[in-house]
């Protein structure tokens, strides 16, 4: 499984590289100009000439690329023109803020869904099984905003229950850690279940059709036929089994939550890449697109190994040969 | 039915004890109270929503305006300025300076320092301080937004700039400013905001951008920078030890991110902000119902416009802008007048700005009393004028497929507008209905903003609606000059050799009141030229929780003497 990894993370090297290629030129050669959200009547032209001296925007296309690609090699992704600081540094202080909102989002997920899940297969065919699967189908379907809105509407203004926006409240800092700690829980309740509430519904969807399959099957009615007792049957045979579209689903949406979920985050103005990314995409600000860029090209690639890995734990029967 | 398998205990095991746990944790998490701040102290701090980040805390850098607000509490200058309304003008106390006098024909300014004044480590502020912050200021490797305030300042025999020379220290307590001409703004270019010279003495100038020292600034005024969440709060700190001119009253000032307007509002309504700035007028129609909330205009110093391009930009753009023509629809005054009379201006003021906006006539705003020509009336909405203007400039409908043409040309124009913003959205629809009324096709295109800009400064569009945040000096050369080059933000390429020569004489009386005269002949030209379709000044709108005292909102920005705020009472924990 280590050969695997490394084999899979070595040739994810010039994937990423040819997408960070792409993005570059894309970015370059898209229409507006970094230095003129800098420019008013007050600021002098050659203001605008250094700026773009400094930023290495005089120089031609093939130089700028080569110039990044060298720089990038050394680790050294060059600085962000709206933050003024260097790249790396902006992003260290915004990816561990998404990571923990689409950890707690994708736990939610799993936890809803599979609970739901199960308890639609236990119920087939029952009221229960429908209102899940009708139910499902349409949070499903919601549109995150949608979602948010509803739960900020309700939660937060209605009954004042949650917060409705940041990571922290007002003078966090006086209190102790563990009160910190809880702060922090509170306001990661209403985007996380945002996130949660249509992805879980697709998780129990998936999970109560797997599990309705592998209960269906031989080796299942023979093991309650020894004497099994239901639980070590549920847990070593219709589990993990039933769990292998959950796993997908797990490693897609691990990676579209770290690469940032623009539209929570915005709403909730949670302080993650998703906005990050955005914002620089509107003001042009090509370093920092360029390390949004390799943060989710790498997620997605982290993302999609751990699905891989997980899935050759759960079935020996998809273990690839390294 | 035949059920093969039936499950006695719960179908997923440990999902009992886990569902307990999930809504105890769920019970607890929202019993106590939500989104309310925690306090070790009474709430003697306010809470201000803003949309975006600071780009820097350096005022060398530092191009928005919160963060330009929030540099001057750290980072006082030389001067506190003040706006008189009834004149219109703005005046000059003591900060850092104590005294100042003129000599040499008003060429030179000299400014006596507080002895008193300390940065927040303890190191006095002195004369160096001045001189280094402009060094760094007028330096081109540091390309500084403000850099234009050194212009004035007296070059060397070969025309360069010395600033040992032009910025003199002639002791610890007093600087010498040698200016080149009398002229305005040397007050106001004298007043930029002093940076700390045993901080920034020794740094590299390449570089000083990214620098940081930038994050953790070392001021002398009355609030700090405590700390600072990247897109999420900023917290400034009184500065016990500030003389400049005193430490704040607010023990905190606390600047939270919040992108989403409508989540701005709805905390500022359930008291959990206590100020918002540039409130949309629907909003704050609807905020002034809260007796708790009060709507406060911070003065007109926006305008929007129609904006005709005067030239031709494609013979513009193929020439690389050495053959400049009238632009084929635009490049005559008639027929600009006739737009201009074609456009309802009373109905877009009262459908979407009601009391916190008027009609525009020109660029110069209302708020400077002393240059503003009151004389002249808005033109009227008046369509059947507006059609007799075109039709004698040669337009008429000779094809008879309901647009103007003339010479083989129709009048068609794409009228373009920056993406997301609704209410130039709006008022590009209303334009359009009533130049079709006149056979004027008008197709609206959105654009994102960034590119907007980009292609305006290029000159490539033929109508746009966009327009200006005016300065508090009357500097306009930038936008009116008919050296196109040297006058980049000139986005209609209005050309006019009177309105020249009044910008060049502005540049040469020492007193901006001199001038008034001159002001409003310039406004009369532009009236009778309309370049562009002056629609209105809109106010800026400030809603602030009445808990919050002393504030001086207003034209010289949100924050300005924010040292003087308090709350009253200081509310208790809750």
């Amino acid at each position: 499984m280590a050969r695997l990894a490394a084999k899979r993370l070595a040739s994810a090297i010039p994937l990423l590289l040819g997408l960070l290629t792409i993005v570059f030129l894309i970015s370059r050669l898209a229409p507006g100009d970094p230095v003129t959200l800098f420019l008013s009547p007050t600021v002098p032209a050659q203001v605008a000439d250094e700026l773009r001296r400094q930023f290495g925007l005089d120089q031609p296309l093939l130089t700028q690329y080569l110039r990044w690609l060298s720089n990038a090699i050394q680790g050294n992704f060059g600085v962000s023109f709206s933050h003024q600081r260097p790249v790396l540094q902006v992003i260290a202080a915004f990816l561990p803020n998404t990571v923990i909102l689409a950890l707690a989002a994708i736990v939610l997920e799993l936890v809803f869904g599979i609970l739901l899940g199960s308890l639609a297969a236990r119920l087939h065919n029952s009221f229960i099984d429908k209102a899940v699967t009708n139910i499902g189908l349409i949070a499903y379907t919601l549109p995150t905003f949608w979602v948010g809105f509803v739960l900020l509407a309700v939660f937060a203004y209605a009954f004042g229950l949650f917060p409705s926006s940041q990571m922290h409240s007002v003078n966090s800092e006086a209190l102790t850690r563990s009160s910190q700690l809880l702060d922090l829980l509170k306001h990661l309740v209403l985007p996380a279940c945002t996130i949660a509430i249509p992805g879980g519904a697709g998780i129990a969807r998936y999970f109560r059709s797997s599990l309705l399959r592998v209960r269906g099957e031989e080796y299942i009615t023979v093991a309650r036929s020894m004497g099994i007792p239901e639980r070590t049957i549920f847990l070593l045979y219709e589990l993990p089994n039933a769990l292998v579209p959950v796993i997908t689903i797990f490693g897609l949406e691990i990676g579209t939550l770290l690469a940032g979920a623009i539209v929570t985050e915005t709403m909730f103005a949670w302080p993650g890449m998703g906005r990050l990314a955005v914002m620089a995409i509107f003001s042009r600000d090509y370093p920092l697109v360029l390390g949004c860029t390799l943060v989710s090209g790498l997620v997605v690639i982290v993302g999609n190994l751990s699905a891989d890995l997980i899935y050759s734990v759960v079935d020996p029967r998809v273990r690839v040969p390294s | 039915m035949n059920r093969p398998f039936q499950l006695r205990s719960t179908s997923f095991p440990g999902s009992r004890p886990l569902l307990i746990v999930v809504l105890l944790l769920s019970c607890y998490l929202g019993c106590s109270k939500g989104g309310k701040e925690h306090t070790g102290e009474g709430r003697n701090y306010v809470v201000i929503a803003i949309q975006g980040d600071v780009d820097s805390f350096n005022p060398l850098f530092a191009e928005d305006v919160t963060a330009g607000e929030i540099n001057d509490l750290i980072f006082p200058g030389l001067l506190d300025s003040k706006f008189d309304t009834t004149r219109g003008v703005l005046e000059y106390q003591p900060l850092l300076a104590k005294s100042w006098e003129y000599q040499n024909n008003n060429r030179d300014i000299i400014f006596h320092l507080r002895t008193d004044a300390k940065w927040s480590d303890g190191i006095p502020v002195t004369a160096r301080d001045v001189q280094l912050s402009f060094e760094l200021y007028g330096d081109t490797d540091v390309a500084s937004v403000r850099q234009s305030s050194v212009e004035g300042l007296r070059r060397t025999k070969k025309g360069g700039l010395d600033i040992h020379e032009a910025v003199e220290v002639v002791n610890d307590s007093t600087v010498a400013f040698h200016f080149e001409r009398p002229y305005p703004g040397q007050l106001f270019d004298a007043g930029l905001p002093i940076l700390p010279v045993h901080v920034f003495g020794k740094l590299p100038r390449q570089g000083l951008r990214e620098n940081a020292v930038n994050q953790n600034p070392i001021g002398s005024g009355p609030f700090l920078l405590k700390s600072w969440r990247p897109l999420q709060e900023i917290i400034l700190e009184s500065s016990p030890a500030s003389v400049l001119p005193k430490p704040g009253r607010l023990s905190k000032i606390i600047f939270r991110v919040i992108p989403e307007p409508r989540t701005r509002l709805a905390q500022l309504r359930a008291g959990e902000v206590d100020l918002v700035a540039n409130v949309r007028v629907e909003d704050a129609i609807e905020l002034e119902k809260s007796p708790q909330l009060q709507i406060i205009p911070t003065g007109e110093r926006v305008y929007d416009a129609l904006n005709w391009n005067n030239l031709d930009p494609e013979e513009y753009a193929k020439t690389r802008g050495r053959v400049i023509r009238p632009h084929p629809l635009f490049g005559e005054a008639r027929v600009r007048r006739a737009l201009t009379l074609a456009t309802d201006r009373v109905e877009i003021v009262q459908s979407y700005l009601r009391t916190f906006g008027r009609q525009a006539i020109g660029p110069i705003s209302p708020l400077f009393r002393w240059a503003y020509n009151d004389t002249l009336k808005p033109l009227r909405y008046d369509p059947a004028a507006a059609a007799s203007l075109l039709t004698e400039a040669g337009w008429r409908d000779t094809d008879g497929d309901g647009v103007l043409d003339k010479g083989g040309r129709k009048f068609s124009l794409a009228l373009k507008i920056t993406a997301g913003d609704q209410l130039r959205s709006n008022i590009a629809t209303i334009v359009q209905n009533e130049l079709r009324a006149l056979k004027i096709d008008v197709q609206i295109e959105q654009v994102e903003r960034s590119v907007f800009w980009k292609d305006l400064m290029q000159k490539k569009y033929d109508a746009w609606i966009a327009g200006f945040s005016v300065p508090l000096q009357m500097q306009l050369d930038e936008i009116w000059g008919s050296d196109l080059r040297q006058s980049p933000f000139n986005l209609v390429s209005f050309r006019n050799r009177r309105v020249d020569e009044i910008l060049k004489e502005a540049k040469r009386i020492q007193k901006e009141t001199d001038h008034a005269a001159a002001w409003k002949e310039f406004q009369v030209i532009l009236y009778n030229e309309q370049p562009c379709t002056f629609l209105y000044w809109l106010n800026g709108l400030v809603a602030v929780n009445r808990r919050v005292h002393g504030t001086d909102i207003g034209v010289l920005g949100t924050l300005h003497h924010a040292w003087e705020w308090h709350v009253e009472p200081p509310l208790a924990s809750r």
